[in-house]
């Protein structure tokens, strides 16, 4: 105990700069992303919206080094992320994509573990600072009690919350999550969001794709709502959810009503364009 | 990934509009297997590993030539064309139910055991101490249903067909276990050996009309109920909580599949010995042709098995002549690239 | 707060807490951490391996009794002792040893890499080219180059061709497996064609590769594969760390700063290398490099890639294999691939019988 909350083992985060330079991308031959410009707010959370195929999930993974560009460059404090060695840049940003498997068997610790993976060598396998910092991940993703249970006993929530404990326990600056409340409850998407939450305020870039703009719009700082490849509006969510940009993206008519709780625009859906 | 997997979806949309109308396209399959049917008998009678060639085979054929060339044409290429087309109808009649039965493209008597399992029956039974001459089909035929229901079994074929590659590997250990069980049993008993081994390796070589009259009846019964059993496969492609909706009975449809596919490959085993790929290969070709639709695909494999097989014999006489190579051999040498190609198309068709 | 200011800041302790499970080796700031139960487990095999060879030792046509088999490989004892255990028997059981601990490693390397256990050199056709181009050395080329750079070549040309025509190894790996399966099916065409074509005394000269047996051993391929182990093990020990990660999804291992295609590579090269030379070796010894992985992985649990694991067993498999083929009909002989294909068969079928297909190892 005393080890863990030891003065200077709390995680150094340093804010970092993403962003991206007329960023091209696609898969062989045809484009996904044309010329992007985007800057990440650093310590904040930002969503990335938009319908099926418009890139989202395609520009997460190239912030992530998943797809190199086809032209352009993502940028990490002014350097270009491609001339990064792989394992610096992972000890920078973390990335959970979408439909993560693991073995059958492992623990939550085992998988927390692999976090450490960009910290440690092959005589370097396990420092005080990875026992702090998986110790830290499972207190923040409310695991520890369940540390040593296989992930395939665990419900969607814990399993999903183990992911993010896993990306949390990289201590990177960026944080980079694919829809990670697709597939579960209402409860279990808050418990992921409310980490979400606890990530931005130790200071880090969150990224996150979303699929439902109410939810994006109540837990992002900054919105990106993308069609086909490209940005079509960015900034805070209340300046830019209007019932136009739902019909722009989705070709939906819709009333943007404001949730009278926090003030957010809530998006309810009438019909679709041209229908009755 | 959701972005290629949209593109995907449209570019399949587009080609399913630029196909021939269904009628055209039977139509275009039947020519082109009748077409591939007639020249590969012909081939099969004109060419051999031997002396005859071409020319003097023409003769008998026009009703002259001479002696030598009248035996090796009529006494020795006419039964052996006879035995590969039996042969390749059944294998591949046998290969399309049983795709459509596993609604798996791969799906077949070779890959899956079925083959072993009839020749390690034989070998078994001939060992225990039948001889081989007095050996009816039937041995091979509930080698080849045991077979069958062993690898439909281990890869749980119920109703399930997600996962194709899944019944290749379980037919692909049958096999191998059968293949080593059979081997044991041939080096533990040499007069076994002796009798089996012309058999084991697959051939149509040296086969007489004596050993058609045997397995005909065995191949027509097994032929019939795969025409009685087309209608309710095809209904089952959409799979089986469907198919039961429309008032199909998924689980006999099956079972008549299973039988027809034991007498099939059992009557083929016994008459030529295993020759893998052939179920694989003639539907592949035929779906190409024709589409999915089981009854169609039945229609032109009758064409296209004879064909493939005549094909691949005429091949194992040339290729190292003056000795001949078994024709399981070359079916393989055919055959794996087929299934290269069926895995790789962009998407693992599904019956 | 007042408490925690009160009491002396706390020492930093020597070493942090190892994870459960695990012991932590230190020295400064270097660390290993050893998995508690896949370092008993691989103890255990170990033994097992050791009682295995002694017992393949003192055992055959002619038995030796256990007392005096040590000092008879050593080379003490009777003359009769001694030719028996240490000229015939201990060649035999140390090629088996190699062989076995090769496709052992060479298994648990292309299961992990395309995430599914039904992945060995078997099924991918790895043991199928390599058997193709040693029939080819021994029948189709008159100068006798050793088989053994042939079965390399062989076991490099399926692979490159089932990963090139299957486009990578894939999410589940199954493309390349059916791949793997056609370009085995086609090269052991091939194998067959070439001893059809051969002369007899040059067929019958390659034919025990094709059902492999460790009586058709050549002393400069055993030589050769020992060199080969010699590499190939520690570099697939330091590997099969990194394959742990490889078991996650690709995005997920790229975001952790692991170069995935790299490591790929050398896995598959590890695992063309340890395959090609066991078979040069021994022949195509069926379902080896299936049982053996399977065997050390319950052994060792889900937290490791069981490299070590997976020798020791492979060496165990083949020796027991070897003696039940040599004793079970002796005077007969049944080749030790036959034993290995009857024994494994039904535990394949075993394992897709009861297995779901999802997540692979």
């Amino acid at each position: 105990m005393s080890l863990l909350e030891a003065p200077g083992t709390q995680p150094a985060v340093e804010a970092a700069d993403l962003a991206t330079e007329a960023l091209d991308l696609g898969y062989d031959g045809t484009r996904v992303v044309h010329a992007l410009d985007l800057r990440l707010p650093p310590g904040r959370v930002t969503a990335i919206v938009g319908p099926n195929g418009c890139g989202k999930s395609t520009l997460l993974g190239a912030l992530a080094r998943v797809h190199g560009p086809q032209g352009g460059a993502v940028l990490l404090d002014g350097r270009d992320l491609a001339t990064l060695r792989p394992r610096d840049a992972a000890r920078r940003i973390g990335l959970l994509p979408q439909q993560a498997d693991a073995p059958d068997g492992l623990t939550i610790r085992d998988l927390v573990r692999y976090g450490r993976h960009p910290h440690q060598g092959l005589l370097r396998q396990w420092s005080p600072e990875d026992a702090a910092a998986v110790h830290r991940a499972l207190t923040a993703a409310d695991l520890l009690e369940l540390a040593d249970r296989p992930l395939d006993t665990l419900s969607g929530g814990q399993r999903q919350r183990a992911w993010i404990a896993m990306v949390v326990a990289q201590e990177t600056a960026v944080v980079l999550l694919d829809e990670p409340t697709s597939a579960l409850d209402l409860g279990h998407q808050l418990e992921v969001l409310d980490l979400v939450h606890d990530l931005a305020a130790q200071g880090r870039t969150v990224v996150l794709v979303l699929h439902d703009l109410s939810t994006a719009c109540r837990h992002a700082d900054h919105l990106v709502a993308m069609c086909e490849g490209r940005v079509v509006a960015e900034g805070p969510p209340a300046d830019v959810v209007t019932p136009g940009l739902v019909r722009e993206l989705y070709g939906v008519e819709s009333v943007v009503l404001r949730d009278p709780t926090s003030g957010t625009p809530v998006v309810c859906p009438v019909r679709r364009v041209g229908t009755r | 990934m959701d972005d290629r997997l949209a593109l995907r979806a449209r570019s399949r949309r587009e080609t399913a509009q630029g196909t021939p109308a269904p009628p055209r396209r039977l139509a275009r399959g039947l020519a082109w297997g009748t077409a591939a049917l007639a020249a590969t008998v012909l081939a099969s009678l004109l060419f051999g590993a031997g002396e005859v060639g071409p020319g003097r085979a023409l003769a008998v054929l026009a009703g002259v030539g001479d002696d030598d060339a009248r035996f090796a044409v009529l006494q020795l290429r006419v039964p052996r064309t006879v035995v590969a087309v039996a042969v390749g109808t059944a294998l591949g009649v046998a290969g399309a139910v049983l795709q459509t039965a596993a609604r798996n493209p791969l799906a077949e008597p070779g890959l899956l055991g079925v083959s072993a399992g009839a020749s390690f029956a034989v070998v078994l039974v001939i060992a225990s101490g039948a001889g081989a001459a007095a050996l009816g089909p039937w041995v091979a035929v509930l080698g080849a249903g045991a077979g069958c229901l062993l690898a439909l079994g281990a890869a749980r074929l119920r109703g399930t067909g997600d996962d194709p590659v899944r019944l290749v590997l379980a037919g692909a250990a049958l096999s191998a276990l059968l293949g080593a069980a059979t081997s044991i049993v041939l080096l533990l008993d040499q007069r076994t050996a002796d009798e089996v081994r012309f058999w084991t390796v697959g051939s149509v070589a040296g086969r007489d009309l004596g050993t058609l009259s045997q397995v005909g009846p065995v191949l027509a019964a097994g032929l019939a109920i795969a025409l009685l059993a087309a209608r309710p496969l095809s209904a089952l492609a959409l799979g089986d909580t469907v198919a039961q909706g429309l008032g199909h009975r998924p689980a006999r449809a099956r079972g008549l599949a299973m039988a027809a596919v034991a007498l099939l490959v059992g009557g083929s085993v016994a008459a030529a010995g295993p020759i893998a790929f052939v179920g694989l290969v003639v539907p592949f070709l035929a779906r190409a042709l024709v589409g999915p639709d089981l009854r169609r695909v039945l229609a032109v494999a009758v064409l296209l098995g004879p064909a493939v097989v005549l094909a691949a014999d005429v091949a194992s006489r040339l290729l190292v002549r003056p000795y001949e190579m078994p024709l399981g051999v070359v079916t393989a040498l055919i055959g794996a690239p087929v299934l290269v190609a069926v895995v790789r198309s962009t998407r693992m068709p599904s019956l | 707060m007042t408490a925690a200011a009160a009491r002396p800041a706390p020492p930093r302790p020597a070493a942090p807490p190892a994870p459960p499970g695990t012991w932590r080796l230190a020295h400064r700031d270097r660390s290993l951490l050893v998995d508690r139960r896949a370092a008993t487990a691989a103890a255990v095999l170990a033994v097992l391996v050791a009682a295995t060879v002694a017992v393949g030792l003192a055992l055959g046509t002619a038995s030796v009794p256990l007392n005096r088999t040590l000092p008879a490989a050593f080379g003490v004892g009777e003359a009769r002792d001694v030719l028996l255990v240490q000229q015939l028997r201990l060649p035999r059981i140390a090629a088996g040893l190699a062989v076995g601990a090769a496709l052992g490693v060479s298994g648990v390397l292309l299961q992990t890499l395309a995430r599914n256990r039904l992945a060995t050199p078997d099924t991918v056709g790895l043991n199928d080219g390599a058997t193709a181009f040693a029939t080819a050395s021994v029948v189709a080329v008159s100068t006798s180059i050793t088989p053994s750079a042939f079965a390399l070549v062989g076991s490099a040309t399926a692979a490159a061709l089932a990963l090139g025509l299957a486009g990578g190894a894939g999410r589940r790996g199954y493309r390349f497996l059916v791949v793997g399966l056609g370009v085995g099916a086609a090269l052991g065409a091939v194998t067959q064609l070439m001893l059809a074509r051969a002369p007899i005394d040059e067929a019958n000269q390659a034919f025990p590769w094709s059902v492999g047996s460790l009586n058709s051993r050549s002393a400069t391929s055993v030589t050769v594969l020992a060199v080969g182990l010699a590499v190939a093990l520690p570099v697939a020990v330091v590997l099969g760390r990194r394959l742990r990660l490889l078991r996650l999804a690709d995005a997920v291992v790229t975001g952790l700063g692991s170069r995935v295609a790299r490591v790929r590579l050398a896995v598959i090269g590890t695992a063309v290398v340890t395959a090609g030379l066991a078979v040069a070796t021994a022949g195509p010894l069926g379902l080896v490099a299936l049982l053996a992985p399977e065997i050390a992985r319950k052994a060792a649990g889900p937290r490791v890639v069981p490299v070590v694991g997976a020798a020791l067993a492979g060496a165990l498999v083949v020796l027991l294999a070897d003696l039940l083929g040599r004793t079970v009909a002796a005077p007969l002989e049944l080749p030790a691939g036959l034993v290995t294909a009857v024994v494994g068969g039904p535990y394949l079928l075993w394992l897709l019988l009861t297995t779901r297909t999802r997540r692979m190892p």
